[in-house]
């Protein structure tokens, strides 16, 4: 089950812990002590079945976990820029969130920090690839198309790339300190501006966290509710990256008629929602907007017909030869790498990785059903198209069986707002695993850590880059398609 | 085999917006607005208690109370709506899309109900000269200065097949250099100062700058963080202010058609 286990002082070694097979590392994140002394925290699955997060002393030099699994780098390196906690054996800490217009030295989750100091930093230095021929083809921050900014550096040899270096963070907006002090309600309004186009997935990881932290179980209609908008955010995002992907190899007509298919979705949840984006309906305790039993079949008809359409066009896509020639075999992320890396969401998945929170950590409406999971193995731009249109598929069942037994009665329930507690919950947002972990002392936040999927799926993407021509990056990147703001917070 | 099935879909279904239907469209934008009638000192101070942003505020003018409704602080968060028994609703229309800051504002006498109307709110946002405007060629350079992508979403709705940007001659271009106007989304990070500084520098004059979203207008959710730098109007200057969390199409589409309206 989602949470309930958190055991925030438990003595396991956390290193053992994560050398243990079958240990796939969540997050590691740092907090203070009533006192002001700060604690490292790791957050782990085992087995797929059970999370755990363990807690250790952050005060003198802790040991990296980076040399054990890889997937911690990027943990411990915004550990190192937040808490200033001192980090043994990590093999790359330089800084992540803060560039250079950042004075050296600044740590703003410590006691005592106010604002950021004026100053500079020394510039930042860049991985050198070096040879006979290689060039150096730095983009960004900003892009060409209406998408987020972020650096990439590759060095290529002829068309030819043999390495990606991503410099990020552009859009961090020091997110997790805001929560600092904050009534629990209003987390809820930070939370849902960490990546807009999940916004209702990250509302419901933040309400799900205090909710457990609180022992509150939400009625059966507002987790029926959760359910649907949580699917119908992922059809949408679904939908929309197999519009981008047909936007970046020429094929302009499905991506309009994809985009187009989810403006339909976005126009129902105005029509019976009232919200394009869900923003504002989850809280935690529940939701604050019910569908009238009249407008039910409606919603029913038109997810139906927007899931049938995608259908038609995704096969039509997918027969098409010209597409088949560049999605297949074209940026391929092996499935070692993917394990490595804890990569998680469709990406995973697309390579032969079977995790989905819905399923392992079953959460909200989900525990009444086992969920279904696509998976494909080739790795490869196709196989991640794949899974986006096998999940949206999935997704429209969801909803559709959802809709079919609505359990009826209240869709909130009250939580206590003066207490004190922790815990944590996860979320198959879509695109992938999102864990917030919640710290409150007499009803405000004292810590709210949010481990985006897109944090952890970042350092996959260069991995995926070596072999193939410069001129497919945009489309292997928007493969992957990552949240720029959600990794960078 | 494509063309069949696109060409039976689009002559089933037309989903193209009229133009009248959406200027000043807010549905499901979630952005308040009152109803006068129904306005009390009581609900106003509710509706003010419960703003968790500076966007709803009472002020005191000549022994008189005044309700103050700044769009540009507004996180869309729908609390004022809920405890405003009725005074309070979800917008249906705003005038205010592409007005200047002090347009953003609307106050109202909280005792007599009535709308305190200043001369700068009143916006001309008849179709008709929207219509006029139709033909010319707008070039928009989207930025985003750190948003969460909402606003990206939004925007890149707006070319899609309902609200077609492109009918009225407005493009979307990959680079400044090639710019008329600038769109720019989130609260201006720390880190993406310099890059908008560039960008501004880089665009040719004469230029239009619209700042978009609660972030853009005021820095919204994100105002006073350590990690921010903004709002976008400390940064450069700004010609027309888009609200909302985020901004809706047919908000951004008249936001973006009223600054051009003003500023021709
Ligand atoms: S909707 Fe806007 S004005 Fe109303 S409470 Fe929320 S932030 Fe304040
Ligand atoms: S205004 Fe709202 S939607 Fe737009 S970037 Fe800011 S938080 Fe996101």
């Amino acid at each position: 089950m989602n949470a309930i286990l958190a055991q925030s002082h438990e003595t396991t070694d956390p290193l053992k812990l994560l050398h243990r097979p079958g240990v796939r590392l969540v997050s590691i994140f740092g907090s203070l002590d009533e006192d002001g002394s700060r604690r490292v925290h790791y957050a782990v699955d085992i087995d797929n079945r059970q999370y755990r997060v363990v807690s250790i002393a952050g005060e003198g030099p802790i040991a990296s976990a980076t040399p054990i699994t890889p997937a911690a780098a990027w943990y411990e390196r915004e550990l190192h820029d937040q808490y200033g906690v001192a980090i043994e054996g990590h093999p790359d800490l330089r800084p992540l969130l803060f560039h250079e217009n950042w004075a050296e030295g600044v740590h703003p989750m410590t006691a005592g920090f106010e604002k950021v100091p004026a100053g500079t930093r020394t510039p930042y230095r860049f991985l050198k690839v070096e040879g006979e021929g290689v060039c150096e083809v730095p983009v960004g921050p900003v892009h060409a198309g209406i998408i987020e900014p972020g650096h990439f550096r590759f060095s290529i040899v002829g068309d030819t790339v043999l390495n990606l270096e991503l410099r990020h963070f552009y859009t961090h907006k020091g997110t997790e300190k805001l929560f600092e002090n904050m009534p629990i309600a209003d987390g809820c309004l930070i939370a849902e501006s960490v990546s807009g186009d999940n916004c209702f997935a990250h509302a419901v990881a933040y309400s799900q966290a205090m909710e457990n932290s609180f022992g509150v179980a939400v009625p059966a209609r507002g987790r029926a509710l959760r359910l649907i908008g949580l699917e119908l955010e992922r059809m949408m995002a679904h939908i929309a990256d197999v519009g981008a992907l047909c936007g970046d190899v020429g094929f302009t007509v499905p991506a309009a008629y994809t985009a187009r298919i989810k403006e339909s979705l976005l126009l129902a949840s105005t029509r019976f929602f009232r919200t394009r984006f869900w923003r504002g309906v989850a809280v935690p305790g529940g939701v604050t907007i019910d569908l009238a039993a009249v407008d039910a079949a409606e919603l029913q008809r038109i997810v139906a017909e927007a899931a049938r359409d995608f259908a038609e066009l995704a096969k039509i896509i997918l027969e098409t030869p010209s597409v088949q020639n560049r999605f297949e075999s074209t940026g391929v992320l092996s499935r070692d790498v993917a394990r490595d890396l804890a990569v998680v969401g469709p990406v995973t998945r697309a390579s032969g990785i079977k995790i989905d929170v819905r399923r392992d950590h079953p959460y909200g409406r989900y525990r009444e059903f086992a969920t279904e999971i696509a998976h494909h193995s080739q790795g490869d731009v196709l196989a991640r198209a794949r899974i986006r249109i096998d999940e949206t598929a999935i997704s429209a069942r969801l909803i559709a069986d959802t809709l079919r037994e609505m359990p009826t009665g209240a869709i909130r329930t009250s939580i206590s707002a003066d207490a004190s507690a922790e815990g944590f919950s996860a979320v198959e947002s879509p695109r992938g695993e999102l864990f917030y972990w919640v710290r409150v002392r007499n009803g405000r936040i004292a810590r709210c850590h949010i481990k985006s999927p897109s944090f952890q799926n970042w350092p996959a993407l260069p991995l995926a880059m070596p072999g193939n021509i410069i001129a497919d990056f945009p489309l292997i990147n928007k493969s992957f398609n990552l949240s720029y703001s959600g990794c960078d917070r | 085999m494509i063309f069949d099935t696109v060409k039976q879909s689009l002559s089933s279904r037309r989903v193209l917006i009229p133009v009248e239907q959406l200027l000043m469209d807010a549905q499901g934008s979630r952005m308040p607005d009152v109803q006068p009638s129904l306005l009390t000192a009581e609900i106003a101070r509710r509706a003010a208690d419960a703003c968790p942003t500076t966007a709803l505020t009472l002020e005191e003018a000549d022994g008189r109370t005044q309700l103050v409704l700044n769009y540009a602080d507004c996180v869309a968060c729908g609390r004022c709506i809920e405890a405003g028994a009725g005074a309070f609703v979800a917008a249906q229309k705003l005038a205010c899309c592409g007005a200047t800051k002090s347009g953003l504002v609307r106050r109202w006498d909280v005792a007599s109900g009535a709308e305190i109307v200043s001369s700068e709110r009143e916006m001309e946002n008849s179709a008709r000269e929207i219509r006029s405007l139709l033909g010319r060629a707008l070039n928009i350079r989207e930025v985003d200065a750190g948003s969460c992508n909402g606003c990206e979403a939004e925007i890149v709705a707006i070319t899609n097949p309902y609200y077609d940007l492109e009918r009225f001659g407005i493009h979307f271009v990959a680079s400044p250099k090639h710019a008329d106007m600038l769109l720019v989304t989130g609260p201006v990070t720390r880190n993406m100062a310099e890059a908008v500084r560039q960008t501004y520098a880089a665009t040719p004059s004469p230029k239009l700058v619209v700042a978009v979203g609660a972030c853009g207008c005021s820095g919204g959710i994100f105002a006073g963080s350590h990690a921010t730098a903004g709002p976008l109007d400390a940064i450069i200057p700004v010609d027309g202010y888009i609200p909302g969390c985020p901004p809706t199409p047919a908000m951004l589409l008249s936001g973006i058609l009223h600054v051009l309206q003003r500023r021709s």
